[in-house]
């Protein structure tokens, strides 16, 4: 470009008026003003400043004097300008702190069966237990043979079982799982011991709905088989177990029951705090335990003289109900927002 | 079942309250479910004596009493009884009592009655709860000390006025604990006291009774012993009081006084029993035998039953007469006219009684003992024990000699204990001396050799077989509480890690969560027609669904197919009570027939299945602005992220526009050719059909074959972060309006290669400035290397991307 000093002197008095008479009211417009004088790369002021190396020796001088004066001029004002938008900001009057903030959601929840599963679970696992889990549909050698549970026994009538159609003819019917105890005999089958382990899930009942039963309900199964394992492991897990869900403080007892996967079997009950009640409050099953039943390793391939272990399950939807004071099964699974919701913080 | 405690007590002498036997059975097995206390409160009555009588001066059948109660003075009362007498000892109810009569609870207060003063009450017995007996007022022996509580007289008369009731849950294995007898056995083991039978002396076999009944088992298996006795010239009547107040404590209802004292001797010992009338069994004969199909009989309740084949049958010389162990037949049942009984005292074997019994759709009394195992020698005793009662309560006599049946004999079982073995298993060691003592007392006849000590099987335990029955009788007759918790225990030496499964099921929890879904718990039983309905069009293949067998209701009768029709009833819950917004999502198993799709048990396909769903509004209002209904790239961006999360964007997506009888449009999502998710909106007749205002859409996936696609994928590694500056440039490409976008896409990644880092769609603009059926589609291109870029490089690219969707989509640069 053919240039000389007066020329930069016309351009550069041109751009100094435009500076000073730049309103530079918004951010916006202070962004523009930079880029258009001061930006590197299109900026008016750095081009002029380009041009020096072309003018005569004895010029130069006063060239980037003029276009120093000129980019401090630019910069002043630009620099003001962002103060101002400073301020006008950070005091601006008119904006009313008190309006609601903005939700980009609604709360999202878990289901109170999931949060007290995950609690039990949570427990377990810091006692080092694995999780297992297996299908819902059975056959009678899972849910009953293998466990212990002979043909036309009575003790099949502690647990209704829900059958379901055969897909072919002659053969032996399914049935929907009565119980988690299954995942113990395919985990066993699968493996060696040690084991030691949890197996969360959905049983089914053939019952009737009502405020206190459901069709179906959910369950938390144990099993540890190893050498050496005494009734003392099973107490000591359960006394455990009882004080991290319940609370330190929490009065259990340990009495003879009946599975036919266990023996010796046994119940825990917890005392719970009634103020109503006559004597204060009662005692509450909240789960079954017991040995694993020699018969039962047996029909695993596991060798019943070197090896014992014990077995434990409860139901998850009585001790939520006991915790969150739940008087009718049925709210579980109607799934109310209502509900739902008072569950978000849990 | 009920156990009373006053009853109890006649077979073992213990000190226990009732609170404290409760507790003291519970802990041993038999779990006392409820103490019901029975009986009056007698609280406040009191002998009195009648001093003097004279009419009541305005009532014809009053009388005045002056009562002396063992006070200083005198106590008028007024008494409404024919019977009141000078000089008679009679209870009064004094003034503050509460008597309970019938179902009314009575305040006893000063009263005046026609003018007279009244201060108490002379009772009846029914006014006292003792008896039905209203004919008078209750009057007592002569020796009667005045003043004294009435509990104290009729204790020392021998009356019993209160009891306690036990209500025993009976676990299945313990049949020998269906009777007096047998848990007073246990009381007696756990208080280490003797326990005392009742005497009985079983008369000889045979005898005058075998010329007039013969016994015929033809299924000896089935039945294993039939004892009978024939007791002559009874009167059929009401039973004692005594006899009456044992049954109707325990909850049984007074018949007459020959059924009353089979109950009573089942209730004692354990045994059924049943009386026939004996002149209504023909040919002096009982044949015990299996039915055949299709044979009809009646039992005594009155209702006919067709039996299924094997049922086993007492017949005389004519007909079957009773149903063996389950219930008597109507035809040779006792009643008013009977005059001769034979008494039957049987074993049937347990499986088939129960087998039997679910096939008729009866429990009773002696089917719920022989399901569980009776005793399999009190036939004889117990028959001969009814026998005497039956002769003594009716007035009759008992033929002598019983026909005892006996075809196979049993054999004593014997089980070994080791010693050793019961640390083992119980991790405490206890005394030999107490495994002695507590096994003697159970009826073990425990012998030691060395290690070991052997044990006989007592007729009354089949449940025992091994030896660890053993161990657990000495347990819980020990006491599990004195199993002490370790007080600490090692480390398994592997530790388990977290799941894969569970990690990525934490991850989609969190996801949802934070985008407003809450997660719910559907049934898994569906009605029929629901489950057809929603088997199909949103899974990978048409299986029928899975239907239950013996399901209680229509409306759950079939397995769920598939998570929506629970969803939308959940929808159509909240959307009825006022709620506009509808996030939901359920992780659960579905279930199909399917001999491909097999999973753990032949034929039966099933598989963990992720539902998430939304309907209204797509965020929650706000004061700026307002909220537009969540549509199908709300859902659909959704799962893009949740996919990315997981690791798994790289599925394929089938778009299609045409409905199924579920959806009106969907994307569904493969692996290799597989089904694994399909993102739909509802179609608009299922929208209608659950009363839901606002569109639908939904996502669904295979979670177990999605977690394990996803557990195969690489673990994730470090790439170092890009220290130069990107790139970006936007480009506006004008198509035909029909033209898909997601193509066009994939194409400007491709031409894009390595440099270019995303692509994001910010515009797709019709109208004003754009030709009519063309559209604009703005995209947004990231560029970025581990260096820097130039210029020229990246206007190349954007030149190749431009040339490229021109080519394939005819589509043009906008100006």
């Amino acid at each position: 470009m053919e240039t000389n000093l007066e020329y930069l002197k016309t351009v550069a008095a041109t751009f100094s008026e435009e500076i000073a008479g730049a309103t530079l009211d918004t951010p916006a417009k202070s962004e523009e003003f930079r880029i258009r004088f001061l930006g590197q790369r299109r900026g008016v002021i750095p081009k002029l400043f380009k041009t020096i190396p072309d003018l005569p020796k004895q010029d130069r001088r006063s060239a980037g004097q003029l276009l120093n004066a000129l980019r401090n001029e630019a910069q002043a004002t630009l620099e003001s300008a962002i103060e101002q938008h400073r301020v006008k900001t950070s005091s601006a009057g008119d904006i009313d702190l008190t309006l609601p903030g903005r939700h980009s959601q609604w709360a999202g929840s878990r289901h109170p069966i999931t949060l007290a599963l995950a609690k039990i679970t949570d427990i377990f696992k810091h006692m080092g237990f694995a999780i297992a889990e297996g299908p819902e549909i059975e056959d009678d050698w899972h849910n009953f043979s293998a466990l212990n549970f002979p043909a036309d026994h009575p003790a099949r009538d502690m647990q209704d079982t829900l059958f379901v159609e055969e897909p072919g003819e002659g053969r032996a019917g399914a049935m929907m799982r009565t119980h988690t105890s299954p995942v113990q005999i395919r985990t066993m089958m699968a493996g060696e011991p040690p084991f030691r382990l949890i197996a969360p899930g959905r049983v089914f009942r053939n019952e009737a709905i009502t405020y206190k039963s459901y069709c179906l309900f959910h369950q938390v199964e144990g099993l540890v088989v190893d050498e050496g394992v005494t009734m003392a492991d099973l107490k000591h897990t359960l006394t455990g177990f009882a004080r991290a869900f319940f609370g330190d403080d929490v009065k259990m007892r340990f009495r003879p029951s009946f599975f036919p996967f266990t023996e010796p079997s046994g119940e825990v009950d917890i005392w719970w705090d009634l103020p109503d009640h006559p004597e204060g409050g009662r005692w509450m099953e909240i789960l079954g335990s017991g040995m694993v039943h020699p018969n039962v390793l047996d029909a695993v391939g596991i060798d019943s003289e070197r090896y014992t272990g014990y077995a434990f399950g409860m139901g998850i939807e009585r001790p939520a109900m006991l915790r969150y004071g739940i008087d009718d099964i049925r709210i579980f699974y109607e799934n109310d927002v209502r509900f739902l919701a008072q569950f978000q913080l849990l | 079942m009920k156990i009373s405690y006053n009853w109890l007590s006649e077979y073992v002498v213990h000190e226990l309250s009732p609170e404290d036997l409760a507790h003291a059975l519970t802990m041993s097995g038999l779990e006392v479910e409820d103490i019901l206390h029975l009986g009056p409160s007698l609280d406040g009555v009191v002998v009195g004596r009648v001093v003097s009588v004279r009419p009541h001066p305005n009532a014809d059948r009053l009388t005045l009493c002056d009562v002396d109660l063992g006070t200083d003075e005198l106590v008028p009362i007024v008494c409404g009884a024919p019977n009141v007498a000078a000089d008679q000892r009679v209870p009064v109810a004094t003034i503050g009592t509460h008597l309970t009569i019938g179902e009314k609870v009575l305040k006893i207060k000063k009263s005046k009655i026609r003018g007279q003063t009244s201060m108490g009450m002379i009772c009846a017995e029914d006014e006292l709860g003792l008896s039905d007996d209203h004919s008078g007022i209750m009057v007592l022996s002569e020796d009667a000390v005045v003043g004294e509580p009435l509990v104290d007289y009729l204790e020392k008369e021998g009356q019993e006025t209160n009891d306690t009731v036990l209500d025993i849950a009976i676990t299945p294995n313990r049949a020998d604990a269906t009777s007096h007898i047998g848990v007073a056995r246990d009381v007696s083991a756990l208080q280490n006291v003797p326990l005392s039978h009742p005497e009985v002396t079983i008369p000889p076999d045979g005898g005058e009774t075998s010329q007039h009944i013969n016994v015929d088992i033809q299924c000896p298996d089935l039945c294993r012993r039939y004892a009978a006795m024939i007791v002559t010239d009874i009167i059929i009547g009401p039973s004692p009081a005594w006899l009456k107040q044992r049954l109707e404590a325990i909850g049984l209802r007074s018949i007459n006084n020959v059924v009353d004292a089979t109950n009573y001797v089942m209730y004692e010992c354990g045994q059924p029993l049943h009386a026939f009338d004996y002149d209504r069994i023909a040919e002096q004969r009982i044949v015990v035998r299996e039915s055949v199909e299709g044979e009809e009989f009646t039992t005594l309740d009155g209702k006919k039953h067709t039996l299924p084949k094997g049922v086993v049958l007492i017949c005389d010389g004519e007909r079957p007469v009773a149903i063996g162990g389950i219930m008597g037949g109507e035809n040779s049942e006792v009643d008013e006219t009977t005059s001769n009984v034979l008494i039957e005292g049987a074993w049937f074997c347990p499986s088939r009684t129960r087998r039997s019994a679910r096939a008729l759709g009866m429990s009773t009394d002696a089917s719920y003992r022989f399901e569980r195992g009776v005793d399999t020698d009190s036939q004889a005793w117990a028959t001969t024990r009814v026998a005497a009662l039956i002769a003594e309560l009716g007035g009759g006599s008992v033929t002598p000699g019983i026909v005892d049946a006996h075809p196979h004999p049993p054999t004593e079982t014997r089980v070994d204990l080791r010693l050793a073995r019961v640390p083992k298993i119980l991790g405490i060691r206890i005394p030999r001396k107490d495994i002695l003592r507590i096994l003697t007392s159970l009826g073990f006849e425990p012998q030691e050799a060395c290690d070991t000590i052997s044990c006989t099987v007592p007729s009354c335990r089949p449940d025992i077989h091994l030896e660890i029955d053993l161990i657990e009788e000495i347990a819980r007759i020990y006491g599990f509480d004195r199993i002490q918790a370790l007080p600490s225990a090692p480390l398994p030496t592997s530790i388990p890690v977290t799941r894969p499964i569970d990690l990525m099921r934490e991850r989609v929890h969190a996801y949802l969560n934070g985008h407003g879904f809450r997660e719910i718990y559907t049934n898994s039983l569906l009605p029929d027609d629901q489950a057809l309905q929603f088997s199909q069009a949103v899974i990978e293949a048409d299986y029928p669904p899975v239907r239950t067998l013996n399901a209680v209701s229509r409306s759950m009768a079939t397995m769920r197919p598939s998570l929506l029709p629970g969803m939308l009833n959940v929808m159509q819950h909240n959307a009825n009570h006022g709620q506009r917004t509808l996030r939901f999502y359920e992780l659960g198993h579905v279930f199909h027939l399917s001999e491909h799709e097999a999973a753990f048990i032949e034929n039966y396909s099933e598989y963990e299945v992720l539902l998430f769903g939304i309907s209204g509004p797509v965020r929650p209002q706000s004061w700026d602005g307002s909220i537009p209904l969540a549509d199908f790239f709300d859902i659909k961006g959704d799962v893009e992220k949740l996919l990315s999360l997981l690791n798994l964007e790289f599925l394929g997506m089938e778009p299609s526009v045409e409905p199924t009888g579920i959806t009106a449009h969907h994307i569904t999502l493969s692996v290799n050719k597989k089904w694994i998710g399909t993102i739909a909106r509802l179609s608009d007749e299922i929208q209608a059909a659950y009363d839901l205002p606002d569109p639908v859409f939904f996502a669904t996936f295979n979670w177990t074959r999605l977690a394990l696609i996803c557990e195969e994928q690489p673990a994730a590694v470090y790439a170092p972060v890009p220290r130069y500056p990107v790139v970006e440039r936007d480009i506006a490409m004008v198509v035909d309006s029909q033209q898909p976008v997601g193509p066009m896409i994939n194409k400007v990644r491709e031409a894009g290669q390595a440099l270019l880092k995303n692509v994001d769609i910010f515009d797709i603009y019709k109208g004003k400035g754009i030709a009519p059926g063309k559209k604009s589609v703005a995209f947004s291109l990231r560029f970025g290397a581990n260096r820097t870029l130039r210029d020229q490089e990246i206007d190349h690219i954007v030149q190749n991307i431009v040339t490229t969707l021109s080519a394939q989509f005819g589509a043009e640069l906008r100006a």
